[in-house]
């Protein structure tokens, strides 16, 4: 608060000191004078408000990377603890597997097959199983959290990579009466990055769209270049909105606003940082309520060498 | 019936390496199981084996350790990497040491089979052009 008070008192107190000396030292004798003054009051007005504005552009700079910072610093920590958690989980799993296999085997034997209670055994028994796949895809998201994702890049077309991801979930959004529009466009130029990434990220957001609608809606994907250097693709639905204490925090690993189960609170986290790590951005904007709109820039990248680069 | 590998089966965690002898058993499939890497490296040194499944992370002797010894003592000894570790790279950079395959713990028992065939083939294939 008070940094804010001096910032907005410090341009008058330049030319205040001029006029104040100006009276103390009676210069003011003849007009001239006086707009002389005024004249010397007002550029050093004019330079101290410049000089504010200097100060407030690079205190603004300074948050953004502190918070940056902090942002790297969470990941970091969320990295080394998954790549831990998962190789420490994934082990019992791996035993609970095995036994669950080796007792479906049990079951098969004639005298146990005579036991009334053999179907309910063997029901739990395919609930374990599901159980440790659900244990088993928990981890996997993990893991590429964790994981160094290297992108590989390769020229490629947005507007067929979109078209695509879309053709994949359209069937299910018509059961749904979801419609998809699309608003490619056209002479968008080729992009350099990563494919497959881009592929998950683009699907990730689409689920997420039909999974906020549930029922009834329309999800709009659209591609446009921003400048020579740019293009972004932006994934809206008309769905249930996102509260706006949690815009914020969609992005923070293991949030999840989906009933327990439904989802695990990666797969944002997980867009952000393949999107990131392609030299672009992602961002929400979100209405309670009415819809969502997930943009994301990416940088064009035109590599005169040749198509394919390795790492990034 | 098609001939099958003799298999040695390496992880610390007993129940693991048991179970997986059990599970490979019911396929006919002979395994033995060793708990450390210096028990599987005195093993190997007694006994003839075609195929090592093999656990990464284990404590005194590493399984990068035992493959390396592994291809020391019989490069035609074929290696299937087992991990439940947090990377896939780390699992692909020890198949550049040698390993065959890698298993990604909790696995399928059709993974499981179909590699070690695949495994086994392999050998199989080198033996042949070996062998005048």
């Amino acid at each position: 608060m008070a940094k804010r008070l001096n910032s907005r008192f410090f341009p008058y107190i330049p030319s205040v000191l001029v006029l104040a000396s100006a009276v103390l030292t009676g210069v003011f004798s003849e007009p001239w004078q006086a707009v002389v003054l005024l004249v010397i009051a007002g550029i050093a007005y004019i330079n101290a408000k410049g000089t504010v504005k200097t100060i407030d552009k690079a205190e603004e700079a300074c948050r953004t990377l502190n918070e940056q910072l902090c942002r790297a610093e969470k990941l970091s920590t969320v990295d080394e603890l998954s790549a831990g958690i998962a190789h420490e989980i994934n082990n019992p799993l791996g035993i609970i597997a095995q036994e669950t296999q080796w007792i479906k085997h049990v079951f098969k034997s004639k005298s146990l097959q005579k036991l009334k209670e053999i179907e309910d055994c063997a029901d739990s028994l395919n609930q374990i199983c599901m159980q440790v796949d659900r244990c088993k895809e928990i981890v996997h998201k993990l893991l590429s959290l964790a994981r160094e994702l290297e992108p590989v890049i390769q020229c490629l077309d947005l507007n067929e990579l979109v078209s695509q991801m879309t053709n994949i979930v359209k069937k299910e959004m018509e059961e749904r009466n979801i419609k998809i529009l699309m608003n490619l466009e056209t002479n968008l130029p080729l992009v350099y990055s990563d494919p497959p990434l881009l592929r998950q990220v683009v699907l990730n957001l689409l689920i997420n769209a039909a999974h906020a609608i549930e029922r009834d809606g329309e999800i709009c994907v659209s591609t446009m270049a921003v400048s020579p250097q740019s293009v972004k693709v932006i994934v809206m639905d008309t769905g249930c909105g996102i509260p706006k204490e949690h815009v914020d925090k969609v992005f923070t690993p293991f949030f999840s606003t989906k009933k327990q189960g439904k989802g695990t609170g990666l797969g944002l986290a997980i867009c952000r940082g393949i999107i990131e790590r392609l030299g672009g951005n992602i961002s929400v904007v979100s209405e309670f309520g009415k819809s969502t709109a997930f943009t994301i820039h990416l940088p064009i990248n035109r590599i005169p060498q040749g198509d394919i680069l390795h790492g990034s | 019936m098609a001939p099958k590998p003799k298999i040695l089966i390496v992880d610390d965690e007993e129940r693991f390496r048991n179970t997986m002898r059990k599970l490979l058993s019911i396929e006919d499939y002979e395994a033995s199981v060793a708990g450390s890497g210096s028990e599987a490296l005195d093993e190997l040194h007694k006994n003839n084996y075609d195929l090592v499944i093999l656990d990464v992370r284990m404590p005194e002797v590493s399984g990068v350790q035992v493959l390396s010894e592994i291809k020391k003592l019989d490069p035609t000894i074929e290696v299937i990497i087992m991990t439940g570790y947090a990377s896939v790279d780390t699992a692909k950079e020890i198949m550049k040491l040698g390993a065959y395959d890698y298993l990604l713990k909790p696995y399928a028992i059709s993974e499981l089979l179909e590699k070690i065939d695949a495994a086994y083939e392999r050998k199989l294939g080198r033996r042949q052009l070996t062998e005048p």
